[in-house]
């Protein structure tokens, strides 16, 4: 896999992964290993140089144009000129007839998502009223708002506090579990990934290689204290000597 | 950030306003003092009082004077922008464009105003013209550069957003870019709304039979120092209440709290 560029950079290579619908994949690996590009190659938004994706029987350009996805960014890339519900019901106002849930009371809907992340009474507010977790939320929200099949979030939580952090990852897995979407989740939290997953997948170093993908066994709901349990333990430090085996990922390396 | 800063934090009015204005009352009171104390003849600097006296007295013509620079200077202005408006959103949506038109529009830039407009005066005469075009050209350039930068402001997060929406074009433009820009706009806008006023006085200069820049000129040849002054005071006045206007417009067109798009 390859990108744009003078120096095309090699980010990717032997990935191959069967998705289920519904599951809930997170994808863990040092800094710089290619999980993003991984996630924007499922997204259609960049191309591979080889290879095939298959999104639910489509390429993944066509699956964006039939608007499967969701995608939640590193940052909440909110519109600061739109208040929290404007941020939420953008996507609807742009696809329009192409939501599938368009029609239905938009604005009802906008509303109980935000209620479900604990935003009711912050619809009018603008992102720069909201703190960084409020504005993530939102940005969820909007994500979730078209009902997308598959659901691609970025390190969506990596610049929050481990608190704010720790609610996120509650109310994301509630909503997920009411929803029936696919999530694939990219986060340099082997910690974060364990809890929240069905399957962690975890890459190598530039270029990023599948060194092991492990079946997460705990069952849900999972109260968050299950991270301090042994066997939670002892999975979280056999992927974090897979990726300390590699030479090369001594940085980027948090829990 | 930029060269001007897109939005301005909220003060206290009074705060920002009753410093400068007490100092601006110290520098007409020591000015009077001084022209007073040393007796200085009023052809070469009238104090602030003598200066009033002739605004009220004058005050009736030098306001239609003011009205017709005005006139012009607003008419430029918008033609200016609007041009200048238009060229970005070509120069961000056809880079080739940007790149033939770009170096020529710097060197637009470049060409000494006052040297134009004799010429404009030759082939348009004593009319509106030539000033209008004036107060354009010279609006022209910071509006551009400012509404580029602005439509270009857009992060690539928020257009990998609207292409996960596969969003048209056209939407990506009204949706996203136009609201990302309006802060740098109306930076530009500001801006241009005083070297308006300058652009359409240089122009009364080279051939005009009205005007402020009119005014200045005949009163320059008469030695008139006092009427002088008083054109610049209101030339300056006409220039600082332009500026508000737009000033004005900016807070009543961008009403949400700074927040940057990759703010976290």
């Amino acid at each position: 896999m390859r990108f744009g560029g003078e120096q095309p950079v090699r980010a990717l290579r032997d990935i191959t992964l069967q998705i289920p619908d519904g599951e809930f994949t997170a994808i863990v690996g040092p800094s710089g290993c290619g999980k993003s590009t991984l996630l924007r190659i499922v997204a259609g938004l960049l191309e591979p140089t080889e290879g095939t994706v298959s999104v639910r029987g489509k390429t993944p350009d066509q699956a964006r144009r039939d608007v499967e996805f969701g995608f939640v960014f590193q940052s909440p890339v909110l519109f600061p000129w739109l208040r929290a519900l404007g941020n939420v019901l953008l996507p609807d106002r742009i696809l329009g007839d192409r939501n599938p849930a368009h029609g239905s009371n938009m604005d009802e809907l906008a509303r109980r998502l935000l209620a479900q992340l604990g935003l009711a009474g912050f619809e009018g507010h603008y992102p720069g009223q909201m703190s960084g977790g409020m504005r993530q939320r939102v940005a969820l929200a909007r994500a979730l708002i078209y009902q997308p099949s598959t659901l691609l979030m970025d390190e969506p939580f990596g610049a929050l506090d481990e608190f704010t952090r720790d609610r996120l990852n509650l109310q994301l897995v509630e909503v997920w579990s009411n929803s029936g979407t696919t999530v694939l989740f990219v986060t340099h939290s082997i910690q974060e990934a364990i809890y929240l997953a069905d399957r962690v997948v975890v890459l190598s170093a530039r270029p990023g290689r599948i060194s092991r993908i492990a079946a997460v066994p705990f069952g849900r709901p999972r109260p968050l204290a299950i991270r301090y349990e042994p066997d939670f333990a002892s999975l979280t430090g056999e992927l974090r000597s897979l990726l300390e085996e590699d030479p090369d990922t001594t940085d980027g390396m948090v829990t | 950030m930029t060269a001007e800063s897109p939005m301005r934090k909220g003060r206290p009015k009074w705060r920002t306003v009753v410093p400068a204005a007490l100092l601006f009352f110290a520098a007409l009171v020591v000015w009077e003092v001084i022209v007073r104390a040393f007796e200085v003849p009023a052809y070469i600097l009238p104090s602030p009082t003598e200066i009033l006296t002739e605004l009220i007295a004058e005050g009736r013509s030098l306001t239609t004077d003011l009205g017709w620079t005005m006139l012009e200077a607003v008419l430029g202005f918008l033609a200016g922008s609007s041009a200048a408006f238009l060229a970005a959103v070509i120069f961000v949506h056809v880079p080739i464009v940007e790149r033939a038109a770009f170096p020529w529009a710097i060197v637009l830039q470049t060409v000494p105003i006052v040297a134009i407009a004799p010429l404009l005066t030759i082939w348009f005469g004593f009319t509106l013209v030539p000033k209008v075009v004036i107060a354009a050209i010279i609006c022209f350039f910071p509006v551009l550069v400012n509404t580029t930068r602005g439509l270009r402001s857009v992060s690539g997060e928020a257009l990998e957003l609207m292409s996960v929406l596969s969003a048209r074009r056209s939407s990506i433009f009204w949706r996203l870019r136009i609201p990302s820009s309006l802060p740098y706009v109306f930076a530009g806008l500001r801006v241009a709304a005083t070297l308006s006023v300058i652009g359409a006085i240089v122009a009364e200069f080279t051939g005009s039979d009205r005007g402020i820049g009119y005014v200045i000129v005949q009163a320059a040849y008469r030695i008139d120092t006092r009427l002088m002054f008083a054109g610049i005071a209101l030339s300056s006045l006409g220039g600082i209440l332009f500026f508000n206007i737009i000033s004005w417009l900016e807070k009543a067109a961008i009403r949400w709290p700074d927040a940057r798009m990759e703010d976290q």
